[in-house]
């Protein structure tokens, strides 16, 4: 995927760029305003990591400058604000979806892939790795042949970790994932405990394999090596 | 008034006795100078309108003089009359004795002292109403100023907009008095601004170099072949990073709340809304073995902003389901009246209204900031909703009661 990170913290952005050069992607980045405008204007990015408050103007500007040149590209607002009428203002200016600084990696990746998934694979909704296919439109999960009954948060999980194969996940990031990050937390890590659990269970028990290991200290990574 | 009257009773009392007093002596006088040339006990007609009664002995008395008040019966009319009595004894050149006995009426001297009294009293009470009258409307007048003043000052909320206003005097010192309030009241007010204005420029400039901090360590955990110590020194940060975000997402929050941020309202369903967050934390609650009940007549319809509704239940029935106990239950009532989530749990230790308080924390809870019921009480009193929290034992209760904000 070939993303253009627009992010004025340095350092961040620094960040965001190494984090998704882990994960594959090409990243580019502009610092502000206009190198942003310069940039978008420019290229066509699968995806444009966005943060509306620039130095030199309003991320929300670049957005609508997108949309009158008919871009395609996918936008994800990142910002520290987090207000319903900030986020509700940003998607209806055409952003594909918004994320709150601190935010976490496995998050923000989780994204990327929904509005990679939804803006340049139209048609195509499944996601397969090896010989799970979860398919996103009616959400269902297939093991080979045999369909997976997952419940509701199950599912989600599923797809959170196959979003961030081969990624250190951390429980606080899956615990924000699934009940969402205004709830003023939710107890210990014993429900992220039990879902992966859950999940692990009904994955093998379907004949798939074990992709979800434990990491010592941090969480769990998803993956098949 | 009852002092002064008395006094003024006693003192024409005294008058009257000294009055009567000297007539007597005056009359004994007269009596003893009569003795005295004519040798002889006068027949006496009593002048001044005295009674006398003499009584003559034949042997010497000792001189005396007594002046006494006494109540005599009448033989005729059966009616007991007051006198003032001079009794006084002396002797005659023929050395024989005589008493004599003057005695002075005190019923018509008493009436009009009654009568005096009775007057004086009225006037003396209705001098003091009128007084007391005069007084308050001549203070209420006077004091009109002072008093709006006085009012509007204690009405005065630093966290509203209308600026404090009051009311143009022509006395100086009222005048100086609202001068003061005004320039205090605008500082005050100015103070809180500029601190609020801080508080959420610090609350909200934190989150970016909060963000760095986050994703450089979760880039550090990516790295492959870590050594065990530095994973539990990642994971401390970690955690501490989590907090002071969960923390700072708390602050601004309710810096957001008390700026009325969230002013767009609608009707909403607060059925609807605990229903949802029940399903969200579906999976906790049946891994703490926790049962729930939903009592609901009527879906509860207020009139409130979304995103505040949703915080108010969430943090209810995040709390009910922390703060509970493995195999405990929750029990939620929803009227249109109010609100109400029982839940078991741990005898509460600590007074309930403290739990209302930014950074009270139960338990030793780390994941706990302590912020979590203050936000509630914050939004219960953007909308005037009553909130109270009862704990007896293992039961806990928390009510909101929003009878206000019904459409």
């Amino acid at each position: 995927m070939k993303i253009l990170i627009v992010e004025d913290d340095r350092s961040l952005s620094a960040s965001i760029n190494d984090y998704l050069r882990l994960e594959g992607h090409i990243c580019e980045s502009a610092q502000n305003y206009r190198q942003a405008s310069i940039k978008a204007g420019d290229n066509s990015y699968d995806c444009i990591i966005l943060d509306i408050g620039l130095p030199d103007g309003n991320g929300l500007d670049i957005i609508r400058e997108l949309k009158d040149n008919k871009s395609a590209d996918g936008i994800l607002i990142l910002s520290a604000k987090s207000s319903l009428e900030d986020k509700l203002e940003g998607l209806k200016t055409g952003a594909d979806d918004y994320l709150t600084k601190p935010f976490h990696f496995a998050e923000l990746s989780a994204r990327i892939n929904s509005i990679y998934r939804r803006n340049k694979l139209s048609g195509q909704n499944e996601i397969s790795f090896n010989e799970i296919t979860i398919n996103t439109s009616d959400n269902l999960v297939h093991i080979g042949h045999q369909e997976l009954e997952l419940t509701r948060k199950e599912y989600d999980l599923l797809l959170f970790f196959v979003a961030n194969r081969h990624r250190i996940i951390t429980k606080e990031s899956i615990v924000e994932h699934l009940w969402g990050d205004e709830v003023i937390l939710t107890d210990s890590f014993d429900f992220v405990y039990t879902h992966v659990k859950n999940l692990r269970r009904k994955i093998t028990e379907a004949g798939g394999q074990n992709y979800i290991k434990s990491i010592y200290g941090f969480g769990y990574k998803f993956t098949d090596n | 008034m009852i002092a002064g009257g008395s006094l003024l009773y006693f003192s024409i009392r005294k008058q009257v006795y000294k009055q009567i007093d000297g007539s007597l002596i005056t009359e004994k006088t007269i009596i003893q100078d009569q003795i005295e040339q004519t040798g002889t006990i006068p027949d006496f007609e009593g002048s001044f309108g005295h009674q006398i009664e003499v009584n003559m002995f034949n042997y010497t008395l000792p001189p005396l003089q007594v002046i006494y008040d006494t109540t005599l019966v009448s033989k005729i009319d059966n009616v007991s009359n007051s006198f003032r009595i001079l009794y006084f004894a002396g002797n005659t050149s023929e050395k024989k004795g005589y008493s004599i006995r003057i005695m002075s009426s005190l019923d018509e001297r008493k009436r009009l002292l009654e009568y005096m009294s009775f007057f004086m009293f009225f006037i003396f009470l209705s001098l003091f109403l009128v007084s007391i009258f005069l007084n308050y409307i001549i203070s209420r007048k006077l004091w009109e100023p002072f008093n709006i003043t006085v009012g509007r000052a204690e009405n005065f909320d630093i966290q509203s907009e209308y600026r404090l206003e009051l009311p143009q005097t022509n006395i100086d010192e009222f005048r100086q008095l609202n001068s003061v309030i005004l320039a205090m009241t605008r500082k005050m007010r100015n103070d809180y601004l500029s601190l609020k204005e801080y508080n959420e420029n610090a609350a909200h400039e934190i989150q970016t170099p909060l963000a760095v901090i986050r994703s450089k360590m979760e880039l550090l955990m990516q790295r492959k072949e870590q050594r065990k110590e530095s994973i539990d020194l990642i994971r401390s940060i970690n955690e501490a990073t989590t907090r002071l975000f969960k923390l700072n997402q708390g602050l601004l929050l309710i810096s957001k709340i008390e700026n009325f941020y969230f002013r767009e309202e609608k009707e909403l369903s607060l059925k609807r809304i605990i229903e949802q967050n029940i399903e969200n934390y579906k999976e906790i609650m049946e891994l703490k073995r926790i049962t729930v009940e939903m009592e609901s007549a009527n879906p509860a319809i207020v009139k409130m902003n979304e995103v505040l509704a949703e915080v108010l239940i969430s943090n209810l029935i995040s709390n009910a389901v922390r703060y509970n106990i493995d195999g405990g239950f929750i029990r939620c009532t929803v009227t249109d009246g109010y609100l109400k989530i029982s839940n078991s749990g741990i005898p509460l230790k600590t007074d309930p209204e403290l739990l209302f308080r930014r950074f009270h924390k139960v338990g030793d809870n780390p994941q706990s900031v302590g912020l979590g019921l203050s936000i509630v009480k914050k939004i219960a009193d953007t909308y005037n909703m009553e909130i109270s929290y009862t704990s007896t034992g293992n039961l806990h209760e928390l009510q909101v009661t929003y009878s206000g904000i019904r459409p």
